[in-house]
């Protein structure tokens, strides 16, 4: 088991942060991941986030670049 | 997960959506995807993209001649001419790529099919969203909202797109929506 990933520290970052981010950084070098399921989705989400079920992440990690940095919701 | 796996900068957005006082979008992952079948040549991404600003310059249009107030009717021409920005910057990578000399007025006559941005009927925006047409606020908050939309949908069609041209002016066209909204919310801030 890799226990590392359980100590591995993950930064909050507040919503207006995150736009922060986003606005600071070329297009495209930031992610929204949003790991709903797709019924919470499509009730509503950030324009433009990419959605992976928390369930599939796994299995699907091949569709993100790990050097861009991913914000999760 | 991701953090365990090399992922290097991951952030957990403090209280989820529910925190999140921004714009949204709404609508399955695949809405208005349609319009983008991922099998599209770099150019007919270009003419699907005409296609759906010329649709919401249509709207806005629309919404100009339908309300009272001088000032609603000024904003919502604004918010159409803001629109042909994006179609002579469309037409022009159309133009780089193809090396057409065919004008902007015939290729959007002859080749384009107007669409409504963001996958949602003009109907659909204005049922959402119930806004208050004579209210400049409400108007360009819609307008926020249906960029909002549009932005999500070029983005996904960008994950979508296995042509790497094609996926880079899907990128490109929702970094101009994005830039865009940000106008939009200063001038919301403004009024």
């Amino acid at each position: 088991m890799k226990w590392k990933q359980f100590f591995t520290p993950v930064s909050n970052i507040t919503g207006d942060k995150a736009r922060q981010l986003v606005a600071e950084k070329d297009p495209g070098e930031v992610v929204y991941l949003d790991v709903r399921q797709p019924k919470e989705y499509k009730i509503s989400h950030i324009p433009g986030s990419k959605l992976i079920p928390i369930g599939e992440l796994d299995r699907r990690l091949d569709e993100l670049d790990p050097d861009v940095p991913t914000i999760v919701y | 997960m991701l953090s365990g796996k090399g992922f290097k900068n991951v952030y957990n957005l403090s209280g989820g959506i529910r925190a999140w006082n921004n714009e949204i979008a709404v609508g399955p992952s695949d809405l208005g995807l349609h319009l983008f079948s991922g099998k599209e040549s770099t150019e007919e991404t270009i003419i699907v993209g005409f296609g759906l600003e010329q649709g919401l310059r249509e709207f806005y249009l629309d919404m100009a001649n339908r309300v009272v107030s001088a000032e609603a009717k000024s904003l919502f021409t604004k918010l159409a001419d803001i629109e042909i920005l994006h179609q002579e910057h469309l037409f022009k990578l159309y133009q780089d790529i193809t090396g057409t000399t065919v004008s902007m007025e015939d290729f959007s006559t002859g080749t384009v099919q107007p669409a409504m941005e963001g996958g949602l009927s003009t109907k659909e925006y204005l049922n959402l969203y119930n806004p208050d047409l004579e209210s400049e606020q409400d108007i360009l908050s819609l307008a926020l909202s249906i960029e909002a939309q549009a932005l999500d949908l070029y983005q996904r069609a960008a994950d979508n797109s296995p042509d790497d041209n094609s996926r880079k002016i899907l990128q490109q066209i929702a970094n101009e929506e994005r830039a865009h909204m940000k106008r939009l919310a200063h001038y919301l801030d403004t009024i």
